[in-house]
């Protein structure tokens, strides 16, 4: 099954239909049609509050959709869950306190069905700057290397859909570059999907291969702006003059979504 | 400074604290002591170390003896509350009932319920261990059913979204995360099994600290009183103490406050009465069947019809409910101040420590000496300081309901919302203020939650004294009946006692809900 689940193709992403009330009434997300290439990064960007984070749970399957389907690769969520293959990234960290960090990753491996791999825990706390805080507890490490950590046990598992809710919410603005410069040489590699959920433009255009701009809730896609570009994505970009015009773009879209009108276009 | 420095140093100054704490008690008591020579109220620390000294063999036998017990009823009481806890978890339905019917066991007064045992369970150490037993399982069953339901979202969607379910979320996440709530039960229990091993030893036990506690009141042997409560006093204090120890050694998290189990699903209309009262059916159902089940005699094993008709239906039912009536009206006139002023106690110690905080050295060791020394020693001793009358009994029942209060409102004033006191901070606003309105409203939860567990312990306190000093009320009567072999009587005022305690506690409880529901909206029900 692993071997299996290593060598298949990256899933693509298809939500049909799917829209989602909480109770009360509060409708968070409209049908929603969306479909998501495999292999690539998605940024999912949007106001708060306007259901990305819903929308994130409904593909992970954490929650099931009023009405319509998510598919991944053609099979169900609840079908890709059991097969070890979708991992999530929360808001908070959410690593068990009383684990240390290499605890915290096994406990990943252990939850997804995949055997014990004292070496790629190990390798995986290394890839994220850990090393050396292997046998650290959660409340001895900062904000910015608890959320490593948290990133590192969604990673752990290999999973074929990889889901980041904002992981990068409490790090500081220089830890997050240098984790957005990181990260993505890690997943291109392994033939995972992956959908990360921002309200960084600027995050959202260096990790991404397509950024999705959600409108306030209810949530509908105003933008879809695919990064053209090329990896691997160097510190330098943020110089460049193409960059710039994708987060404008982004923030654009992001502004007409809202109802206004970016300052710099108005009359 | 990492956190654990910060926990260790902390840990460290209460230590310091808590020994000078004691030193200046001791000191106290000695002076208090050679003031009072000549009345026969107060041994000093001396006189009671010449006594342990010269009878070092007989109260090692008894120390071992109860100390045994307790140990046994421990365990035993503690793995039902898992047991039950677990029950409740697994199948929710059965959560009202069972936490119902605990407390309605946990209600029954041990001085009525010790001499029953003692006829159904025969000689030896039965009874001692089935008090103890049932004096610590409910508060180990709360805290537990509390902490199994505390883990984060986000923990629960992590085994979640890994396609795990129910069973795989109890092992790997809430087992653990209910473990420091498990340890906060085990630390109460601790004291409370020595106390029910001891009430079990009144009751005709050969040996025990117990046996010699009813031996020297007769005498009056003062030293001998004291030196029983000091010995007492400081296994209670060794296993309150060795229970944290062991909780900070496996723990990586702080102690957690302990408040309401929360609610399965929301409350329809009349259901909490529909609750009580299928509560109250199965609990005869169960007592009825055990009766029978076991065979007893209805010459001293009552079953309902029994009581009810001893109560309702017998030609002196009349003169019995005078009895019953007149003694708990005696009792009421004791408890409720002595409650009232153990909450009040409780309450203003803790907000005064938060305004004038070195006063803490002096208090907490106080406190928990208070809470650790078991009733049954001190119950003679503040009689023997305050008389037979009502300031004696009114000073046990707040001592017994003052601890819970007071610890518990002094973690809830202490974890008043950080941001909130900056605001206060930023309008230069005193300490006085603050405490008004801020921590207060933010220590209600806590203090209604010590408030409803010590509505039991009040009425325990009140028996035992009742008991063994003063001859007056429901636990004179309760001893009485079991001296004298009436069992109509005897079961008739477990029933009434009972069902009375089960009465307040929903008193209290519904009067929490109430306050909450203005001053603290985040812990209802969502």
């Amino acid at each position: 099954m692993q071997a299996d689940t290593a060598s298949a193709m990256p899933p693509e992403i298809v939500c049909a239909g799917l829209s989602k009330s909480f109770p009360g009434g509060l409708r968070v997300l409209p049908p929603l049609d969306l479909t998501l290439t495999g292999g690539q990064t998605t940024a999912l960007v949007g106001p708060s509050g306007c259901g990305k984070s819903t929308l994130l749970r409904l593909i992970a399957g954490l929650e099931a959709p009023d009405t319509g389907r998510v598919t991944i690769g053609g099979e169900s969520p609840a079908t890709m869950q059991k097969r070890g293959a979708i991992s999530m990234a929360f808001q908070d960290p959410s690593l068990l306190p009383w684990r240390t960090v290499r605890g915290n990753l096994a406990l990943a491996l252990k939850l997804a069905h995949q055997p014990a791999d004292p070496g790629a825990v190990d390798r995986m706390i290394a890839l994220v700057g850990l090393a050396g805080f292997e046998d650290a507890r959660p409340a001895a490490l900062s904000g910015g290397m608890r959320q490593r950590a948290a990133v590192a046990r969604a990673m752990v598992t290999r999973p074929r859909l990889l889901l980041l809710d904002e992981p990068f919410g409490a790090v500081d603005e220089l830890t997050r570059r240098q984790l957005a410069f990181d990260l993505p040489r890690l997943w291109e590699t392994r033939g995972t999907t992956t959908l990360l959920v921002t309200h960084s433009v600027a995050e959202a255009v260096l990790l991404a291969d397509r950024v999705l701009v959600l409108s306030p809730r209810p949530a509908r896609v105003v933008a879809d702006i695919p990064v053209t570009l090329p990896h691997p994505r160097r510190p330098a970009i943020t110089q460049e003059a193409a960059f710039h015009d994708l987060a404008d773009g982004i923030f654009s879209a992001l502004m007409a979504g809202a109802g206004q009108v970016p300052a710099q276009t108005a009359p | 400074m990492t956190r654990a420095d910060r926990l260790g140093g902390g840990r460290f100054r209460a230590g310091i604290t808590a020994g000078v704490g004691l030193l200046i008690l001791l000191l106290l008591w000695e002076v208090l002591a050679r003031a009072l020579s000549g009345q026969f109220l107060l041994a000093a620390p001396a006189e009671v170390l010449s006594w342990l000294n010269a009878q070092r063999g007989l109260m090692t036998r008894a120390l071992i003896q109860t100390l045994a017990n307790a140990a046994a009823g421990f365990l035993a009481g503690n793995l039902v509350a898992i047991a039950l806890a677990g029950i409740a978890f697994v199948w929710p339905r059965t959560e009202r009932p069972v936490t119902g019917l605990a407390l309605l066991i946990f209600c029954l007064p041990l001085v009525a319920t010790g001499p029953i045992l003692r006829v159904l369970l025969g000689p030896g150490n039965g009874p001692q261990i089935w008090l103890a037993a049932l004096a610590v399982y409910y508060t180990t069953l709360i805290p537990l059913l509390v902490g199994l339901r505390a883990a984060p979202a986000s923990w629960l969607d992590l085994v979640r979204s890994h396609g795990r379910g129910r069973w795989a979320e109890l092992i790997h996440i809430r087992a653990r995360a209910a473990l420091p709530y498990l340890f906060a039960g085990l630390q109460i229990a601790a004291p409370a099994a020595f106390l029910g091993a001891m009430v079990g030893e009144f009751t005709g036990a050969e040996r025990g600290m117990g046996v010699l506690t009813i031996r020297f009141i007769r005498a009056m042997d003062v030293p001998a009183i004291w030196a029983l409560a000091s010995v007492a006093a400081a296994v209670s204090i060794l296993a309150y103490a060795s229970i944290g120890w062991l909780a900070r050694a496996v723990l990586t998290e702080p102690p957690p406050v302990i408040l309401a189990p929360p609610r399965a699903a929301r409350a329809r209309r009349w259901s909490g009465l529909r609750q009580m009262l299928m509560t109250g059916g199965l609990a005869l159902l169960l007592w009825w069947a055990a009766m029978q089940a076991l065979d007893l005699n209805r010459f001293f094993a009552k079953r309902p019809g029994d009581v009810f008709d001893a109560l309702f239906l017998a030609p002196d039912a009349g003169a019995m409910r005078a009895t019953l009536g007149s003694a708990l009206l005696e009792t009421a006139v004791y408890l409720l101040p002595g409650y009232l002023a153990g909450l009040a106690l409780g309450a203003g110690l803790a907000a005064l420590i938060v305004l004038v905080p070195p006063l803490a050295a002096l208090a907490m060791p106080l406190a928990v000496a208070l809470r650790s020394v078991p009733i049954v020693t001190t119950a003679p001793l503040i009689v023997l300081a305050l008389g037979r009358g009502a300031a004696g009994t009114t000073a046990l029942v707040a001592v017994m309901v003052f601890f819970p209060t007071f610890v518990a409102c002094l973690h809830g004033l202490r974890q008043a919302p950080g941001q909130i006191m900056d605001v206060f901070d930023s309008h230069a606003a005193g300490r006085l203020s603050r405490l008004i309105h801020v921590r207060i409203p933010a220590m209600l939860p806590a203090f209604f939650a010590a408030a409803r567990v010590s509505v039991p312990a009040a009425i325990l306190a009140v028996t035992v004294v009742e008991w063994l000093a003063t001859g007056r009320g429901i636990g004179s009567l309760m001893a009485l009946s079991a001296s004298i072999s009436d069992y109509d009587m005897l079961w008739a005022s477990v029933v009434v006692v009972a069902v009375l305690s089960v009465l307040c506690h929903a008193g209290v409880a519904a009067l929490e809900r109430r306050v909450l529901r203005r001053y603290a909206p985040e812990q209802e029900e969502p």
